[in-house]
This record gives structure tokens, sequence and C-alpha cells, in this order.
């Protein structure tokens, strides 16, 4: 007993020497680094906006709007990439540059694997080439296929409507 | 890459494509950076940029109206 006693006031020592000290260094450059970032994590940061009443405003939005959003043939590139996809299909925003809300889906995928880490890639670098969301569906071989045999309303609006295969290894 | 080349560089066009697609809101260059996944600096010299020509304008909270510089 009295030898275990002993042993504990020493550790305790010990502690308190050696905890003092380090938080000390610590604990100064952690501030200074977190005071800049509240500017920089956008609570009091400047918004921008577009200037409407910029001289060549309208021609600018028609020629940014109206041209294609991505590049197909990179998209096709990049979804070979992500797993074995059977099926790419682009709509809404890929083509309807006017009214991109009429349809809801915009990318269509009928994949046997896909690459979650690599898709989640692949879509940031659809949002950020788009300039907006990027609403897309993905499907097994099978269900995309029962689907279509029982005329499914989805499937059907989609392929019947204006759209695009990108990469078709199923016949559709 | 037609326009990429017109307009010369990737981030700049990009930087257009989201503010006109977002039209009537106003974002910070955070938000922007993170969603064009481009470089912060080079997101702020386009920004700027735009600035100086008068396309844009700092403005206040998505959706209300534009206050000018």
């Amino acid at each position: 007993m009295v030898k275990a006693k002993h042993k504990k006031t020493k550790v305790k020592k010990r502690k308190r020497v050696s905890l003092a000290r380090p938080r000390r260094k610590t604990k100064r450059p952690t501030r200074r680094v977190t005071k800049p970032a509240k500017h920089a994590s956008g609570v009091g940061a400047p918004r921008y906006v577009l200037n409407r009443d910029f001289q060549f405003i309208q021609e600018l939005r028609d020629l940014i709007l109206k041209s294609s959003p991505a590049e197909k043939s990179e998209i096709a590139e990049r979804l070979q990439r992500i797993g074995r996809v059977k099926l790419a299909v682009i709509s809404g925003i890929f083509l309807n540059k006017e009214n991109p809300e009429t349809l809801a889906t915009d990318l269509f995928i009928v994949a046997d694997y896909i690459d979650r880490r690599k898709f989640q890639v692949f879509i940031k670098y659809l949002e950020a080439e788009t300039g907006g969301e990027v609403r897309f569906v993905i499907m097994e071989k099978e269900e995309f296929q029962y689907r279509l045999s029982m005329f499914d309303r989805f499937v059907r609006v989609l392929l019947e409507g204006p759209h695009e295969k990108l990469i078709n290894r199923l016949g559709v | 890459m037609v326009l990429e080349t017109l307009f010369g560089s990737r981030a700049r066009l990009r930087l257009l494509k989201f503010l006109f697609r977002n039209y009537p809101n106003g974002y910070t260059v955070s938000e922007i950076t993170k969603h064009l996944q481009e470089d912060r600096n080079i997101v702020k010299k386009e920004i700027e940029n735009f600035i100086q020509i008068g396309l844009l304008v700092r403005g206040s909270k998505a959706g209300k109206k534009i206050i000018e510089q």
C-alpha cells in the first residue's frame, strides 16, 4: 500500500510538469490561425453578383447559356473510367439550354459496377463545368431492362424526349 | 473547347457559366472556388478583373436587390 501511494504521487508530479509546458506553446499559434479564417469561411465575406447593366450582358448570356455546358467527348471518356458503364444518356441541362427544368434527369447511367469515389469526383467535375447542379440516376442493368419491358414512365419519357446516348452497349 | 479558347482560360469560362446559371444569386469567393474546383487565387483574380470592367458587382445575399458599389 505504502509503496503504491508513493509511486502515484511521483507520477502526478511528473505529469504536472510535462503537461503545463507544451500546452502554452501550442495554444498561441492555433489562435493566430483561426482568426483570419473567420472571414474566409464566408460569414462576413463580400458576395459577388453579375451586373445586369453591363453593356454586353445579354450577348454574353446568350453565348454562355446556349453553348453546350460540357464537352460530350470528355464526359464519355470520363464515364469509361468510373466503372463498367453499359449505357449513358445525357439530357436536361446538357441539351436543352433554354429551359433546363423541363426534364427531371440530366444524366442517366446503367452500369454493373461503379466506383463511388471516382463517381463523386466525376460529378464534381460536371458541376464545375455546367455551373449548376446535375441531376443523375444510376440503375443496374436488370432493373433497367425490367423497366424498359414494362414501359416504365421514367425510362420512356427519357428515351423518347430529347437526349443523347454517349455510351450504348445495350442496343437500346 | 471553342469557348475556352475564346475566353482564354478554363477558370474564366467556368466562372462565367456559374454566374450566369445561378444569376440573381451572389456568392463569396470561397463558395465560387469550391464549386469551380479551381485555384482560389485564380478565381479571385478573375473576379477582380470582372469587377474592373463592370461585369460583376458586390451584391447582397441571394435573391435580394443588387447594391451598386
